[in-house]
């Protein structure tokens, strides 16, 4: 019929089935890898406050963390989203998950964590007033988040500590 | 000009030929209902209203952009922290594309959440509807599995520009229609 249209559909056509092809082998280029990341120690450094406000319990932390996820990565990978979470059980909910801190890692180079009292970036908070006493678990996840394709979490968890029968008055030592 | 001329004088001929015409329309709405096929599928595969959503904001930028496409998965496990979801705030027609950042469990499996995305200094708290702390299970869509970049922007540019949309699907539907090869 009419062949400059008929060109053009065919060529916009093929050229996008090209590039769906090549994004579907990308994703499952990398459907095996297994990086095996090393985690060293991920641990309770110091209770830094601990105490109740507006009815919450709300614990600061610090932690020490030493991984290496640069195993992690692969050509597929755009950014690996790593996270501490405290997982706790109280009264009200047999189950609490709280990210304490997190990081974008772009670069493999990035992926070497040696970090010593770090402060968490968000606090431990509950909903309610159940945390005195509480065994929180510290777990070490990283999101692997690809150029194309499947998104996938691993996750270790590492170190339990109990928090204090008490409050932490401000200027007190612990 | 020419190339328009000579749809018309195809369009008068189908006019012309009805079992040819409706051949050629049997064969558009076939093209429209098997994407409608795929899609409902999906819908039913997935549980979700809305198997594959358009990042729309850079609140999760590097990892995902504006115009990305997310495949979205509904299925009944348990919501946990850490898992990138796509929720709807009550009465707020656009799906927000974030991390959960808290999860509480009730005893009798209810979830309470709490969203914040990578790029964004503070939590959702401030995006959800007014008094509302915590997104409940019903209000996430599905969690992203699967990432596929830039294709997205097709749909952003025609909600941007809706006389497009008919333009290019009147366009299209056309050629179907003259199509001979059929």
């Amino acid at each position: 019929m009419n062949t400059v249209w008929v060109r053009l559909n065919a060529v916009v056509f093929f050229g996008l089935t090209v590039l769906l092809g090549l994004a579907l082998m990308t994703a499952t280029s990398t459907y095996l890898h297994e990086g095996h990341p090393t985690v060293k120690t991920l641990r309770l450094n110091k209770i830094k406050s601990f105490r109740s406000q507006s009815k919450v319990d709300r614990a600061i932390i610090n932690f020490d963390l030493e991984a290496d996820l640069a195993p992690a990565f692969n050509w597929n990978i755009k950014q690996i989203f790593v996270f501490v979470v405290a997982e706790f059980a109280t009264k009200t909910n047999p189950l609490n998950q709280i990210i304490l801190w997190d990081k974008i890692i772009e670069k493999p180079e990035d992926a070497r964590l040696n970090l010593k009292k770090m402060h968490v970036k968000y606090g431990l908070i509950d909903q309610r007033e159940e945390l005195k006493g509480t065994d929180v678990t510290l777990h070490l996840y990283w999101d692997h988040m690809p150029l194309t394709g499947r998104l996938y979490t691993h996750s270790v968890a590492e170190d339990t500590f109990t928090l204090p029968m008490e409050y932490i008055r401000p200027g007190q030592q612990v | 000009m020419d190339i328009v001329d000579k749809q018309v004088v195809e369009l008068k001929k189908l006019w012309k030929n009805k079992r040819q015409l409706a051949f050629q329309g049997l064969n558009l709405a076939m093209i429209v209902l098997s994407a409608l096929m795929i899609w409902k599928s999906l819908m039913v595969v997935t549980r979700s209203e809305s198997p594959v959503v358009v990042v729309l904001s850079g609140s999760m930028e590097p990892a995902f952009q504006r115009g990305d496409i997310l495949f979205l998965n509904n299925q009944d496990d348990p919501i946990r922290v850490g898992e990138v979801v796509v929720f709807k705030i009550k009465d707020r027609d656009i799906p927000i594309v974030h991390r959960i950042m808290k999860v509480h469990e009730k005893p009798d499996g209810t979830v309470e959440v709490l969203t914040k995305g990578d790029n964004n200094r503070v939590d959702d708290r401030g995006l959800y509807a007014p008094g509302q702390l915590w997104l409940q299970r019903e209000d996430i869509l599905g969690r992203a599995r699967g990432a596929l970049r830039y294709v997205g922007m097709v749909t952003i540019v025609l909600n941007d520009y809706p006389a497009l949309k008919y333009v290019l699907v009147g366009i299209m539907g056309l050629f179907v229609l003259t199509n001979k090869e059929a």
